[in-house]
């Protein structure tokens, strides 16, 4: 069965991208792993695609997005990061493989994910919800699960699909929802990519709801998930073996939430602690605090959210200035500073 | 050691911490000794990149630390107070070894590392342990606190553990509460043991935000709204927050190394020349460090080694990393080696240099021969083997003092939080382990050396044994089993006139890998049952519990002195709860001698096997049953009246020496 794997982020996530990669290289040499990035290097950085632990770089410029310059100024770094997975999902369909896999750039393997194939012969579709055991404590009740009753049940850190079937036509379907629907617009109904994915259990058959708790841990499922480490040295989640890790949020919060719902479980902090050696190792110092190409205006200003969401409600921008991150007379920036106001 | 001072202008640490001895001893032009040497180096000697003491080089503190530099801080009062506890690294002073020579002719020992510092002045010891840090000049005498909030904070302020945990308070005279009031909260000290200001700050970032005293906040209105006092994270995580990659320690080793100048191959010749033998008849001895000058079980060993081996009238060259190490060390890396003489410092010469002035003795006049390695630890393989060849050897011992012939976490603990069995070494248990990158060096530097030598496994106990034979790879060895003690009966122990509350005690250091935690919970949690009485004995005591604590230091020239307090003490059980397994444990064995019953886990290696294989006591699951047998009087069957103890004599082992007279 050929496998490929992806991974969807910046240069800014190239550091834990590469944890990622490297993980799944280590547990399955033999898949396919695809870089997909929405980003330009940044100068000074020597970008060498070769030497990095996927096997090739898919541009998101390369994609046949219509209108790519237009369409993607409207969403901010998480809204595309996660917008692009669509298109490619849909794309890598017809590109040979049987089996394709979304992993977040932040996710890494502890463990072969072999079972998500056994699965994969009876379903077309594997997703992870976020929760698999409901929460009884008030404070984990309003973090987790009503939480993500706003933000999707599924976490969409991870999606599996056979390439045929189901899985061709969610991917179509996600493609196009994506492409035109994927803001972080939470009172309208919308977050990203992952709010979409609530409605796959009921538009598709053969979906499976993965309820092992060895995938997607992550904070928000710490308060029911209780990690082990045994003498013959396996990690296991509730008994189960650990395979892969959402090491969402690295950093000053995610430090409280995981601190919050782990407790005394020791073994998370020494996975945290391990995930933070890696990090640091696979961080480029050449690759600036926060980087995206695509965050500023040919001149170096920064473009604000507003600015972004005013481009997307208002047709008449879109038309009247195809390449919104240009600077001068008469671009979109310009119009900015003189009509906007 | 460090200078007798009060405290006046110079930060308080440095007065502790400075080695007086050292710095006039280095920088004789000065003519500071004393309390001058401290005053000196406060305020002129770090600047012209003079060391306050021989393992700390206040030029490299400076270099490593760019940010402690452009602030213009002191070095070694930033390093003690702030960056130790950040994971930085201290250099040991260029001039230590040349001062080590020279102090090497009989004079008492200075403290060569952060860890001699903290056991010989408990003042520092205090000073730096992990929590609030007091402020680097005397507090001042704070205003008079608002009657509200004093009246509000005084019930629950704990005056009595502010003070314990604060020494500079104590010192500056001002009353406690009215000091956490107006600036210890600030400065993140805690007003009772149950309460974090820094938990409190960081899971409730709106508290820190509005700066208002989160104590007074807790109790005006958190603890009814069910907000947490301090994290219950265990203390495993304070472990792991502090955990510096081993790759780090390593590279600090290499460059303390480095600095190392070895002598020239004349120095040892003429050392050997003068020396019993000439070494004609030899043994020579490999561990981690100069065991005269360190105390510990192995240095313990080497010394009784030592003197067996005078007795048969061999020479005895034992050789060290001069410059301590973590790991083996590898090909390339820097490890000039230490030299001792029958106990005495020859200097520090090469690897090659030790090889060629050891080929330079007649081969044809050479006697009895012998060799143990006791620790591998800052040595390289081929090194020792070429060591041993120009000295004619192939046969002889390697102890298993501890496990690093299986890890480089040569305690067997993942992490440093738990006992880790030594699973595969591909495991995902070693993937995610400090020591997981380095287990491979240690697995091929003792393979090699296991290739190069004909060595018989020699192990204190059984347990540890079968542990090393289950994991150890490679061919089966020869092995044996060699009881560093064993227990001569000495009649009944005292058992007390009255029957009064079980008598529980922890020995030794507070420290996490040898329990303390499991200890100071235990107090914590059971503290008030008047069926208990529990003591420490140790060296120095926990600042933050109030709990009975009886000064205990065990010395070479006082070796029973544990055994003597435990029994004058008439205490009824010792908790031996380490995290990692024990390869013997002298401390259970004192223990029992002293007509102790010893309360263990199953996870302590000999320490379990010898209480459950002799009936010395109790082998308990896990801390919760640790904690029911406590509260269900289960452990009131421990005391010496109901259990009739007997006493026992000690009878150490001559080490390596029988093993060579069975030979023989």
């Amino acid at each position: 069965m050929k496998v490929l794997a992806y991974s969807s982020f910046t240069f800014s996530y190239l550091n834990r991208a590469r944890v990622l990669f490297e993980s799944l290289r280590r547990h399955h040499p033999d898949w396919e792993l695809v870089a997909l990035m929405t980003d330009e290097p940044p100068p000074g950085f020597d970008f060498d695609p070769a030497s990095e632990p996927f096997d090739r770089v898919v541009w998101a410029s390369d994609l046949g997005i219509p209108n790519f310059k237009s369409w993607l100024f409207k969403h901010d770094i998480i809204e595309v990061s996660t917008a692009v997975k669509g298109p490619f999902i849909h794309q890598a369909c017809a590109g040979g493989a049987d089996v394709v896999i979304y992993l977040d750039p932040d996710t890494t393997l502890f463990a072969p994910l072999d079972p998500l194939l056994d699965w994969l012969g009876d379903h077309d579709i594997l997703l992870t919800p976020h929760l698999i055991d409901p929460n009884d404590d008030h404070m984990a009740i309003l973090d987790n699960d009503i939480s993500t009753l706003r933000t999707g049940i599924y976490n969409l850190g991870f999606v599996a699909i056979r390439t045929t079937g189901e899985g061709a036509r969610f991917a179509k379907w996600w493609n196009d929802r994506l492409l035109s629907y994927c803001y972080d617009d939470i009172p309208t109904g919308l977050f990203v990519d992952q709010r979409w994915c609530d409605h796959v259990p009921a538009l598709f058959d053969k979906v499976k709801v993965i309820r092992d708790p060895g995938y997607n841990v992550a904070s928000w499922n710490l308060s029911r998930r209780t990690l082990a480490v045994g003498k013959d040295g396996a990690i296991t989640v509730n008994g189960y073996p650990l395979r892969f890790w959402h090491f969402t949020k690295l950093g000053p919060l995610g430090d409280v939430m995981t601190k919050r719902y782990a407790g005394d479980n020791f073994p998370v902090y020494e996975i945290w602690a391990w995930y933070k050696r890696q990090v640091a190792a696979a961080t480029d110092p050449a690759i600036p605090d926060r980087w995206w190409a695509y965050g500023r205006f040919a001149d170096g200003e920064p473009i604000e959210k507003a600015q972004r969401v005013l481009y997307r409600q208002r047709g008449d921008l879109q038309a009247a200035y195809p390449d919104p991150f240009a600077s001068g007379r008469g671009t979109f920036q310009d119009w900015l500073a003189h009509e906007a106001a | 050691m460090a200078a007798e001072a009060p405290v006046d202008d110079v930060p308080w640490v440095l007065s502790a911490a400075v080695d007086a001895a050292f710095y006039q001893a280095v920088y004789p032009e000065l003519g500071a000794g004393g309390y001058e040497a401290v005053r000196d180096y406060a305020t002129w000697g770090w600047r012209q990149g003079r060391d306050p003491a021989p393992w700390f080089s206040a030029a490299a503190y400076l270099a490593d630390n760019p940010d402690v530099r452009q602030a213009g801080r002191e070095p070694l009062e930033h390093f003690l107070t702030q960056g130790r506890l950040e994971g930085r690294a201290a250099v040991p002073s260029e001039k230590a070894e040349a001062y080590r020579l020279v102090r090497a002719r009989g004079e008492a020992p200075p403290a060569w590392r952060l860890e001699d510092l903290l056991a010989a002045a408990p003042v520092v010891s205090a000073f730096l342990e992990p929590g609030p840090r007091p402020a680097p000049v005397p507090p001042a005498p704070p205003p008079e606190p608002d009657p509200d909030e004093a009246a509000l904070a005084g019930p629950e302020f704990d005056a009595d553990f502010y003070l314990r945990v604060n020494p500079d308070i104590v010192a500056a005279g001002v009353d406690p509460l009215a000091h956490f009031l107006a600036a210890g909260w600030r400065e993140g000290r805690d007003p009772a043991l149950w309460f974090s200001i820094r938990d409190y700050q960081e899971i409730y970032p709106d508290i820190a935000q509005a700066k208002v005293n989160p104590f007074l906040h807790y109790l005006a209105a958190g603890r009814a709204e069910g907000r947490t006092a301090r994290n219950a994270l265990g203390f495993r995580y304070d472990i792991l927050a502090k955990l510096r990659p081993v790759a780090e320690r390593t590279a600090a080793a290499a460059r303390a190394a480095g600095a190392v100048a070895a002598q020239p191959a004349e120095v040892l010749a003429e050392a050997v020349s003068l020396s019993r033998t000439g070494l004609k008849d030899l043994h020579i001895t490999f561990s981690h460090d100069d065991y005269p000058r360190n105390f510990g079980g192995m240095q313990l060993c080497l010394q009784r080694e030592d003197a067996e081996f005078a007795a048969l009238g061999r020479d005895h060259l034992h050789l060290y990393p001069s410059a301590p190490w973590l790991v083996v060390r590898t090909a390339g890396e820097p490890g000039p080696l230490g030299v001792l003489l029958n106990g005495r410092e020859v200097g520090i010469f090469t690897a090659e240099t030790v090889a060629q002035v050891l080929r330079a003795t007649d081969p044809r006049r050479n006697g009895a021969r012998s060799y143990a390695v006791h620790s591998l630890l800052g040595h390289n393989a081929d090194e020792t083997a070429d060591i041993l060849e120009a000295a004619g050897m192939k046969a002889g011992f390697f102890w298993l003092h501890d496990f690093a012939s299986l890890c480089a976490g040569f305690h067997l603990l993942r992490n440093d939080v738990e006992d880790c069995a030594a699973p595969p070494p591909g495991s995902a248990a070693c993937g995610i382990c400090s020591y997981g990158e380095y287990r491979a060096r240690h697995l091929d530097e003792h393979r090699r050396l296991f290739e190069r030598l004909d060595l018989t496994v020699v192990s204190p106990s059984e347990p540890t044994l079968a542990l090393w034979k289950a994991r150890a790879e490679g061919p089966a060895r020869k092995t044996v089993v060699l009881p560093h003690a064993r227990l001569t009966d000495a009649g009944p122990a005292p058992v007390p006139a009255e029957s009064g509350p079980l008598r529980i005690a922890y020995l030794g250091m507070p420290a996490a890998h040898k329990g303390w935690p499991v200890f100071r919970d235990l107090t914590i949690r059971h503290g008030s049952d008047p069926r208990y009485r529990f003591l420490h004995l140790g060296a120095r005591p926990d600042p933050a519990l109030a709990l009975e604590f009886h000064e205990v230091v065990v010395t070479p020239a006082r070796p029973r002195a544990m055994l003597e307090t435990l029994a004058a003490l008439e205490v009824d059980a010792v908790l031996i709860w380490p995290m990692c397994r024990e390869t013997f444990s002298f401390t259970a064995y004192e223990a029992v001698a002293a007509g102790c019953a010893v309360i263990t886990s199953p996870e302590s290696g000999n320490v379990a096997a010898f209480v459950s294989e002799n009936g010395f006591g109790l082998v308990l699951p896990d801390q919760a049953a640790l904690s029911d047998a406590v509260a269900s009087g289960r452990l009131e069957d421990l005391a010496r009246g109901r259990r009739a103890p007997r006493r026992y004599e000690l009878s150490y082992s001559g080490m390596t020496a029988d093993l060579v007279r069975q030979r023989r």
